[in-house]
């Protein structure tokens, strides 16, 4: 994890360096967050697309569909539109985790300007 | 937030907030500590940090587990209400144990039994059912949210912590090259 480590010679830290370095943390562990996010919901996106695939092959006019923790015997095209729908809202859902993703390494971008511009050498903001 | 040499909330649900230090002498001057004791001290708080972390990283993990349970069972409710009206029955394929399923009809019903918890079942109106998930469900969203500003506020202090171990650090080399550069050599 990204440490925020102070070595060398004295150094002022203000307050509003303290509360930089504080968002910089905060965002850091959002910026993980959201990568495992993205992951789940790209491999939601996959699993429902093979599903619909599956769904174009299958000639039976009852698909065997997973409502909570059963499978539902349901027709064919309920089916179809319950998968549509689903995948609509998964991608809605993945479009808005990448926008936070990117505004969260914007965010952290400025942030290390501002905190390497007056520590310099005595912060670490990298990656393990 | 208040400006000053003292900055931030002094705690949060019971977390201690971590005292922002301005300037580093003046720190050691007012606790009366000396050196070791002041670092021994930030050690111990952060300790302290990290065990109350574990406490709300499992909690927030119970959380996340729980609320897509609550929605797969407005799932199934809401099936069985749109059901209704057809006249058909619910089929569905159910585990009787791992690895083993079988066939069951669900009837139409006006109800369903839900788990409170604690071996205890009750029937509620399909209504009446949909209404108590709903809350359930609104519930666990804001203990989560509330979590999670917990978590944040924790990981703050960690971080101021870990930023003033460092800097009385840095004070105490930077101390003691001073007094080596001030005191004349011995012969």
């Amino acid at each position: 994890m990204q440490q925020a480590g102070t070595s060398g010679s004295e150094m002022e830290v203000t307050w509003e360096d303290q509360q930089n370095i504080n968002k910089f943390g905060r965002l850091n562990n959002r910026l993980h967050e959201l990568h495992d996010e993205i992951k789940v919901a790209k491999e939601t996106c996959e699993n429902l697309e093979d599903a619909s695939n599956e769904l174009i092959l299958t000639d039976e006019e009852i698909v065997r569909f997973q409502i909570g923790e059963v499978f539902a015997h349901v027709p064919k095209d309920e089916v179809e539109e319950r998968i549509e729908n689903m995948k609509e809202e998964t991608s809605k859902n993945l479009e808005k985790l990448e926008e936070e993703k990117e505004s969260v390494v914007a965010q952290m971008a400025e942030l290390k300007k501002i905190l390497y511009g007056k520590f310099k050498d005595s912060i670490n903001l990298e990656e393990d | 937030m208040a400006s000053g040499t003292e900055s931030g909330v002094t705690e949060r649900r019971g977390i201690p907030g971590a005292a922002f230090v301005q300037d580093v002498q003046s720190y050691l001057n007012h606790s009366g500590l000396d050196l070791n004791s002041a670092l021994a001290f930030l050690q111990e708080r952060l300790q302290q940090y990290r065990v109350v972390e574990m406490k709300l990283l499992a909690q927030q993990r119970d959380l996340q587990e729980k609320i897509p349970d609550i929605e797969k069972c407005l799932d199934i409710v809401a099936t069985l209400q749109a059901k209704k009206g057809s006249g058909e029955a619910l089929i569905a394929d159910f585990e009787v144990s791992e690895g083993i399923y079988s066939r069951a009809r669900i009837e139409e019903s006006d109800s369903v039994c839900l788990w409170l918890g604690a071996n205890v079942m009750l029937e509620y109106s399909c209504e009446e059912a949909t209404t108590l998930l709903k809350k359930n469900l609104e519930n666990a969203k804001a203990s989560l949210e509330v979590l999670v500003a917990d978590l944040q506020f924790l990981r703050d202090q960690v971080t101021i912590t870990q930023v003033t171990i460092a800097r009385v650090y840095n004070w105490d080399v930077h101390q003691r090259k001073f007094r080596q550069a001030a005191s004349p050599k011995e012969s």
